[in-house]
């Protein structure tokens, strides 16, 4: 039967990621937003507590933890700061094709080294001509001999330049479209490749974002997974899973929304008493927990079939473009309940909107998300 | 018979004890008292000025006090004098020796009391719990005795009632009773209003950002007020303040009339230690500062600039 | 050397404390282990990192939700635990007869707790075990040093600080100042689960239904005015002058 109730080892991960985020990640979060610095300091204590790379598996030394523990992990960092969460779940998000499509001895190579070290992984699908397009990739991989040759660009990269190494999805023949695809593990510090930070953003900037481009890289044939023609599915079914942790960062964002803005309800007063009692700044703040209370519990679902090997692409959509969908709602309303003030830096509810305006475009756009859920409804 | 209690720093009877004479009075209903005063004769006699019949030790192996050797005199006395409620004041020495006596007299303990009526056997009293939140009545259901210790300042003074008798007492202390060792020991830097008995409070955090601005806001404002100093454990773990200053739950428990906090976040554990003032007064630049939810009177400013014009319109109201 | 850490379970510091029908309603309350007695956990795993050859028992007398505390102490480095449980509200003079019977079977060289604990608010159980054990015991103990068959602590005192050397066996208790406690690190988190926790029952050890018995539990109101003083600093300073002069007449 179903049960709500979280183990004692999760309520501890909950506590440990909760004072974590308390302690390291909130006193920092506007400073790195506003100044778009890479929070070093962050990533270098969230490996010494363990927090890093939570899903490498215990094979090769780390946690194996499961989606759930993620998810939980990834309320609490998006409570405190979305653009640091998108540091480390970027970094799960490369870790991921390896869980699903590498050799053990892929695993040892590239996922031993992650747990040793405040070190990163990173995901690279996106294209600048091509993004919710997945099978239409431009960048070239060219099997030569024992290599394989890859030149294109890549962008919108979390991590990419900071990362040990890249997944990157290339095509070898695109005449076959998807099926001419292929998944190769690329390490930062192989010639050819340049990477560009990216500047601009909305939000999340303290989660560096990069251009990257492969000027005929050579890897050896040993980097890619799984086999020729593999990489779009590989691409597919790590997003499947990956959008869950998306959801638990935009479930941490609704809560921090909610809570900021009962706290300024129940002080600021107007017409002689405080806004709370008021149905108008109510009803905001009670839409705001109908978000909460049903996008995690969405999220905990779609991770616990994740966990259990049953089918969770769907599941696992809805709760993404839900939570996304709702976290930013619930951020902007956050924003009218705190008037002029919401709209100043100077407090914390304009950047939560800013920050979770991207859940709802990476790891697949809302829009993607709604196709994949018609497509499970419609079969 | 109700016996109190009491060391006698500086050879002086401190205000802890004449407030236990009150409370010992209050219990005995006219019967007997007897007090047990811990150093030189002299503190004995003037505990002779409050109490029928008072035992004086002033062995040289209970100064300076160590919880073993005063546990042991304590038992002796309270043997000696037949006594089955025993009363302590519930500072340091009293908290670590209290609980030692009451497993020696398998008795029932009764800690930081602000109210107790009743008979040996069957005391009800009324103390704090929570960090100070709750307040609870509790009562004795079983032991041989009962030992109270008693929340300092919270219990008058006892008035004189002169014409007691003084007996010397040597404790029999074995090795046991002596075996810790004393060190190095760091007295209270003195001169100002003794923070536990002072009727107005400053105290400061570490909003001030250095010891030196510290003392340049806190200190004049405590002379124009007459007030004693507090501070916070931060303040005290950085070094810019004594230990006899820290007020909180490691620390003193303060409850004067007003209690002015410049540059305090308002940390439960500090709020422990003074939410029960009369008037709380808040000065701090952070507006969402925890502190600001138990105040009566609240300014969000910078305190080195709200707190010296504050401690110049406290003298011109004053007139001085 | 075998040190043991006595730890409970207390309401978060930032909870709400509530009353309901004359005791405390601490339904929903977040609960963690006892800030003090983390001090003691930390304290016992530096004594192992400084090469001592020490086994950390963790030691809890309460109900079954002290469990999650006793997990964090065996996240935090203790190498098992002892939970006696029982949903019997225990006065510390009590629990330290139930306590000292455990210490004394496992034949501990140390033990650590709190020096005082967050929901009695009260200090007695470090002196009151110290002295069913028939040990010395320091309290409010801000630094401990291992002297051969001593220990040399530094505590504070009602007047400042003191060094005190005791032999061991003997109880310390613990506060803010002897050390900063870590951090339970996930992979710690998951060793935990593997850790023993073994459970005893309160009826094995004879301890009665204790000496005194809270009747009454109130919320401690104290309506404040919260009134929020305005203006620079000269007037901020003037207009609160006069209100305590004249409004609150503290002045």
């Amino acid at each position: 039967m179903i049960g709500f109730e979280l183990s004692d080892d999760q309520k501890q991960i909950q506590a440990l990621a909760r004072n974590f985020v308390k302690d390291n990640v909130t006193p920092v979060a506007a400073q790195h937003d506003r100044d778009e610095t890479y929070p070093a300091t962050v990533v270098e204590a969230a490996h010494e507590v363990g927090l890093l790379n939570v899903s490498v598996p215990e094979a090769v030394g780390g946690l194996g933890l499961s989606m759930l523990d993620e998810a939980i992990i990834g309320e609490e960092f998006g409570y405190g700061c979305m653009g640091i969460y998108t540091i480390l779940m970027a970094s799960e998000l490369g870790i991921m094709p390896l869980l699903l499509a590498a050799t053990p001895e892929q695993q040892q190579r590239f996922l031993a080294p992650l747990v040793e070290g405040p070190r990163l992984a990173a995901f690279a699908l996106s294209e600048p001509n091509n993004g919710s397009d997945a099978g239409g990739l431009r960048t070239r991989a060219v099997f030569d001999g024992d290599e394989i040759v890859i030149t294109g660009t890549k962008t919108w990269i979390s991590n990419g330049g900071v990362a040990d190494f890249s997944v990157v999805f290339a095509s070898f023949d695109p005449a076959l479209k998807h099926k001419g695809t292929v998944a190769v593990v690329v390490e930062l510090d192989r010639p050819g490749l340049s990477t560009n930070k990216l500047h601009g953003k909305l939000g999340q900037r303290a989660s560096p974002t990069y251009e990257m481009v492969f000027d005929d890289v050579r890897v050896p044939i040993s980097n890619m997974l799984g086999q020729q023609g593999d990489g779009f599915k590989i691409a597919m079914r790590t997003l499947d899973k990956t959008r869950i942790p998306v959801a638990a960062g935009a479930v941490g964002v609704l809560r921090r929304a909610l809570d900021e803005s009962s706290k300024y309800a129940n002080e600021r007063e107007a017409f002689g008493r405080p806004i709370g009692q008021f149905q108008a700044i109510q009803f905001k703040l009670a839409n705001m927990k109908i978000a909460l209370e049903t996008a995690r519990l969405q999220t905990w679902y779609a991770a616990w079939l994740a966990d259990n090997d049953k089918p969770h692409a769907e599941a696992a959509a809805i709760a993404k473009a839900y939570a996304s969908d709702s976290a930013f709602d619930a951020a902007q309303e956050a924003i009218n309940v705190f008037g002029g003030y919401g709209y100043m830096n100077e407090y914390p509810v304009e950047k939560l909107m800013r920050d979770v305006k991207l859940n709802q475009i990476y790891e697949g756009t809302n829009e993607i998300q709604r196709v994949v859920i018609a497509r499970h409804v419609l079969q | 018979m109700i016996l109190l209690v009491t060391t006698a720093p500086g050879g002086n009877l401190p205000k802890s004890a004449r407030e236990l004479v009150t409370v010992a009075r209050q219990l005995a209903g006219g019967g007997p008292v007897a007090a047990a005063v811990i150093g030189p004769e002299s503190a004995a006699s003037q505990m002779a000025e409050y109490v029928p019949q008072v035992y004086s030790l002033s062995a040289a192996e209970l100064e300076p006090a160590r919880a073993e050797a005063v546990t042991a005199a304590v038992q002796q006395v309270a043997a000696q004098a037949g006594a089955t409620t025993v009363l302590m004041a519930a500072n340091r020495l009293g908290q670590s020796v209290a609980p030692r006596v009451a497993v020696r007299l398998n008795a029932a303990l009764l800690e930081d009391v602000i109210k107790v009526s009743g008979t040996a056997g069957a005391y009800e009293a009324v103390r704090y719990s929570y960090l100070s939140r709750v307040t609870e009545t509790v009562r004795t259901v079983g032991g041989d005795a009962t030992v109270i210790t008693v929340k300092p300042n919270v219990f008058p003074v006892a008035d004189a009632q002169p014409g007691g008798s003084v007996t010397s007492v040597a404790p029999q202390l074995d090795a046991t009773a002596t075996r810790v060792q004393v060190g190095q020991r760091s007295a209270a830097t003195g001169g100002r209003v003794k923070l536990e008995e002072a009727g107005v409070v400053v105290g400061g955090g570490r909003g001030f950002g250095s010891a030196e601005a510290f003392a340049q806001v806190v200190e004049p404002m405590a002379d124009a007020l007459n007030a004693g100093v507090a501070s916070t454990r931060a303040v005290v773990d950085a070094g810019w303040r004594p230990y006899a200053e820290q007020v909180g739950q490691t620390g003193k428990s303060v409850a004067p009339e007003l209690y002015i906090a410049l540059g305090i976040s308002g940390a439960v554990q500090h709020l422990s230690g003074m939410n029960r003032s009369k008037v709380i007064v808040a000065i701090n630049k952070d507006a969402d500062a925890p502190i600001f939810r138990i105040v009566d009177y609240g300014v969000v400013g910078d305190v080195n600039q709200v707190g010296p014009a504050l401690t110049e319109a406290i003298k011109a109201a004053k007139g001085s | 050397m075998k040190l043991i850490t006595v730890l409970k379970q207390v309401p978060d510091a930032e909870a709400r404390i509530r009353a309901g029908s004359g005791g405390v309603d601490l339904d929903g309350v977040t609960f963690v282990i006892d800030g003090m007695d983390e001090y003691g956990v930390e304290e016992a795993i530096r004594l192992r990192e400084a090469g001592n050859d020490v086994e950390i028992v963790a030691l809890a007398l309460g109900p079954a939700r002290y469990e999650e505390a006793i997990r964090t102490a065996l996240a935090l480095g203790a190498d098992r635990a002892i939970h006696v449980e029982t949903d019997t509200d225990l006065d510390p003079i009590s629990q330290a007869r139930v306590l000292a019977q455990v210490v004394h079977h496992e034949g501990a060289d140390m033990v650590l707790v709190g020096g005082k604990q967050a929901d009695w608010d009260s200090a007695a159980l470090g002196p009151a075990l110290a002295e069913v054990l028939g040990w010395p015991h320091s309290d409010w103990t801000t630094k401990l040093e291992l002297a051969g068959a001593n220990v040399t602590v530094e505590h504070d005192t009602d007047d400042g600080h003191e060094s005190l050397t005791m032999p061991l066996p003997a109880v310390i208790t613990t506060q803010q100042g002897l050390n900063e406690p870590r951090y339970p690190t996930l992979p710690n988190i998951m060793k935990a689960k593997r850790k023993e926790l073994a459970k005893r029952s309160l009826d094995e050890f004879g301890a009665g239904s204790g000496l005194t018995q809270i009747v009454d539990q109130q919320i401690q109101t104290r309506e404040r005015l919260g009134k929020m003083v305005e203006g620079d600093p000269a007037t901020a300073a003037a207009e609160l002058v006069r209100l305590l002069q004249n409004e609150a007449k503290v002045l």
